[in-house]
């Protein structure tokens, strides 16, 4: 067993239900000082339940916490963050209408002036925090919303790794971030730990986990399966744990040298858009083909794809759906020519939290099952019923709020919005962000077997892996145009295309 | 993949979800039973059941079709100006064609052209759209002083050609009629139509609901043509039963509207949570609080004033509770 710091946090028999779902089931666990803990597990084992309880998002049903051998019970993120635990969240937890600097020092607004808050003093201090996380490019005054995801996701973490907490929780943040970010977040983490501090790393990332932690904690269905030491890492062994039966070898695509249809399904002409920094650029995808996009995070290929749905304005060229002749220029146009669009940032663009599974899988769907202008309850039942099977949805009911649901069954409700109207072209924007590998596996099965039925996949990604193991053709932008095209092969690694990415 | 993922448990937090559900219904039977104790049964009496009745017409036509409006996530505070606007022009037109059919037919129109002004603004201009409907509120009744000039009341009987008159009972049952057929038309169109169903996904996230290809133009200006259908049915009736309207006619509805709305169980800001029934049960309550309290002998300040702790501790208990459905997980 490896030398062990001073332990920090411990659970007991921590529990939490969700109305009839269970979270968490009586988990034992310790986290110790000097350390990187992972937390891994399928989506809704429990993960970001245990370690939200933990920084005070939510009280749990039943059980104890002790940090620092005292009882714990924080009935808020603030009081969590008084107590020396800070959590860096899966999704956006930055907030709107104010600046990058009254970001980082909202609630602490009083350091720059008692009466009147000075703006530059705190846009002075918030560039050395930022800086200190080594975030260069972004101005504390800019408006929040002016920031990608990914600056918006830093900003946020150099606002916690401000607030000195001694146990960070960073929860599948590495997803939203390209490679330079995560190494960001890699220094962090591994500073923190030479510093004494305890750090919590969850991710559906194996590889990331296994390099970057000293021990892995493996949780599955809200129950406790097993910690193992850094010596002890073995991949097939930690997949069994995950998802309680073997998994041994990839599960990408093992075809190679498949010919790609000659048949143009949708033709991208010299497109220029309004946001980001997509410019001149021009593809065809073709029948039954997978189409990776890949690039760094500002390269203009999330961008891309809201062009080819008709979600961003387009300031020259044309997107042009070939079968009809006709421009893809709104969503509803692109819909009614068979398009289908999974957003990378779900939450805020794909779902209504709100709203149950079933009223978010059919919100894509009611053209097809109106019948006059009725929707039948029956017909809306089969349609929710089929994707919820087909896509093994955990759920307790159809008409539970999609809030509730983990980060990979969330993505399969919009996996489902978009299946369930039988697209033929299907443009997935990160589509296994968030997600654990037994719902990734499901997923690239899924995408395979589209690939299959003759549909046409854009798949833009930021895991270059995916796109090798996945993709019939490869497109790499680089500052807003194409700067490489490789197609499948055997031989494909990732030095090729980080060459011409970079 | 595992297939134990989501186990079951006792029934209880399941239970508190129904508690939820029902409490509007629980708040309206505990008003009734309040005020009846309090006011010595005279609130169930014959003839303040009958008042009642008429009153509580025009908050519900209004308020059921305000659902839509709310449900697609527009906060509209100009529903009295509108019915105010609408049933003086309509009483205009009747006095001067001496007809209800075309009084009927000038209050449709000028509610629907109300509607689509809203419906032009909310979906084409770029600035959050209760701004413009406190604005407005006041536009509409302003023209309608305009209009108006020096008489204060419109009365029916100045009318070139005499206009039917019904008694209270005639009235009741008519507008029990409107209101039934209006709600079960609502109903239907708010559960098994794509109407409702768009709405409640644009007031929940006009972002997700773009991308599912609901079209924002067009979702936005079915609702307040519902809207305006429901104004202009409360108007027709307010003029037939009244037989009098002036500049302050409906002056309380707009109110009441967002008051009734709340007390029925549905919260201001739309989406998913949005129901039919929110119109029709919390205009019920709050014409029971209405008149509970005025049989307690409270002056119309005073009654304001309640209702305004009402709609403050409503509005404070929803909001809590929907602060803790929005917790993470």
């Amino acid at each position: 067993m490896a030398q062990r710091g001073e332990l920090i946090l411990e659970t007991r028999k921590l529990t939490k239900h969700f109305g009839p779902t269970v979270a968490l089931n009586a988990v034992d666990f310790k986290i110790y000082r000097g350390q990187i803990t992972g937390l891994i597990g399928e989506n809704g084992s429990g993960k970001s339940t245990i370690t939200s309880i933990a920084a005070g998002m939510q009280p749990p049903t039943s059980g104890e916490m002790f940090f620092k051998g005292q009882p714990h019970h924080p009935s808020s993120m603030i009081e969590g963050i008084e107590c020396g635990i800070g959590m860096i969240v899966q999704e956006q937890g930055t907030v709107p209408g104010i600046s990058v600097a009254e970001n980082i020092f909202l609630g602490e607004e009083k350091k720059f002036g008692k009466v009147l808050i000075s703006r530059r003093k705190m846009q002075e201090e918030a560039r050395k925090v930022l800086e200190n996380i080594g975030l260069t490019n972004v101005d504390p005054a800019a408006p929040i919303e002016s920031l990608n995801m990914q600056d918006r996701k830093l900003v946020e973490i150099a606002k916690t790794v401000y607030m000195k907490p001694e146990m960070l929780v960073v929860d599948e943040t590495t997803t939203a971030l390209s490679q330079s970010g995560r190494e960001i977040i890699y220094d962090i983490m591994k500073k923190m730990r030479d510093d004494d501090k305890a750090v919590v790393f969850i991710s559906h990332d194996l590889e990331e986990l296994m390099e970057i932690c000293d021990t892995l904690t493996v949780l599955r269905d809200g129950n406790f399966i097993a910690t193992l030491d850094k010596e002890d890492f073995d991949e097939d062994l930690i997949k069994k744990y995950m998802v309680g039966r073997e998994m041994t070898g990839d599960y990408y695509r093992s075809d190679y040298g498949t010919p790609i249809s000659d048949e143009v399904v949708l033709k991208v002409d010299d497109v220029t858009t309004g946001e980001g920094m997509l410019m001149n650029f021009s593809m065809e995808l073709h029948k039954g083909e997978i189409l990776g996009i890949g690039g760094l995070s500002h390269c203009g290929m999330h961008e891309l794809g809201k062009a080819c749905f008709g979600e961003t304005p387009v300031l020259r060229g044309t997107v042009t759906h070939v079968a009809s002749g006709e421009k893809i220029t709104t969503a509803l146009n692109a819909m009614k020519h068979g398009l289908g669009y999974v957003s990378k940032d779900r939450d805020k663009e794909a779902l209504v939290l709100t709203e149950s599974i079933a009223d978010n899988i059919v919100s894509a769907g009611y053209d097809k099952l109106k019948k006059g202008i009725f929707l039948m309850p029956s017909d809306t039942k089969k349609y929710v019923d089929k994707q919820v099977k087909d896509l093994s949805i955990k759920c307790a009911s159809v008409k539970q709020d999609v809030q509730y649901l983990s980060g990979g069954n969330k993505q399969k409700v919009v996996f489902g919005k978009w299946i369930g109207r039988e697209c033929d072209i299907l443009i997935l924007d990160c589509p296994t962000r968030g997600v654990d590998i037994g719902v990734k596996a499901a997923m690239y099965a899924l995408i395979n077997e589209m690939r299959l039925a003759g549909k046409s996949i854009i798949m833009i990604s930021e895991e270059m892996a995916e796109l090798i193991g996945m993709c019939d053709r490869l497109l790499i932008l680089k500052d807003g145009q194409q700067s490489g095209e490789f197609f499948r092969s055997e031989d494909l690694n990732e030095n090729d295309i980080i060459e011409v990415m970079i | 993949m595992s297939e134990a993922a989501v186990k079951t448990k006792k029934p209880s937090k399941v239970n508190a979800r129904l508690i939820g559900d029902m409490a509007p219904y629980i708040g309206l039977v505990l008003v009734v039973v309040v005020f009846y104790i309090l006011t010595g049964g005279a609130l169930l009496n014959g003839t303040n059941i009958q008042a009642m009745a008429n009153n509580v017409i025009t908050t519900a036509m209004c308020t059921i079709g305000a659902v839509f409006v709310f449900a697609a996530g527009y906060f509209d505070m100009a529903v009295g100006g509108a019915l105010c606007f609408s049933a003086v022009l309509g009483a205009m037109a009747t006095i001067s064609s001496g007809s209800l059919f075309v009084g009927a037919i000038v209050i449709l129109a000028v509610s629907l052209g109300l509607g689509c002004i809203k419906a032009t603004l909310a979906s084409f201009v770029n600035v959050p759209f209760f701004i413009f409907t406190i604005i407005l509120g006041s536009i509409f009744s302003a023209i309608v002083l305009v209009i108006m000039g020096k008489e204060t009341t419109v009365l029916l009987k100045n009318a070139v050609k005499p206009i039917p008159e019904l008694d209270f009972t005639q009235m009741s049952i008519i507008s029990v009629i409107c209101l039934a057929v209006f709600f079960i038309l609502c109903l239907i169109a708010f559960r098994y139509t794509p109407i409702g169903p768009k709405a409640k996904n644009m007031g929940g996230n006009v972002f997700a609901a773009k991308q599912s290809g609901i079209s924002k133009t067009k979702t936005t200006f079915t609702v307040f043509i519902i809207g305006a259908i429901g104004i202009a049915i409360a108007a027709f009736l307010l003029m037939l039963r009244t037989r009098t309207v002036g500049a302050t006619t409906a002056g309380s509805v707009g109110n009441d509207v967002m008051v009734a709305l709340v007390l029925g169980g549905m919260p201001l800001s739309g989406g998913p949570r949005s129901k039919i029934s929110a119109g029709l049960i919390g205009s019920i309550t709050i014409t029971v609080l209405n008149s509970g309290l005025v049989i307690l002998g409270l002056n119309t300040g005073e009654v304001q004033i309640i209702r305004g702790i009402v709609f403050i501790v409503v509005v404070l208990v929803s909001s809590l509770s929907y602060r803790g459905k929005l917790l993470p997980r």
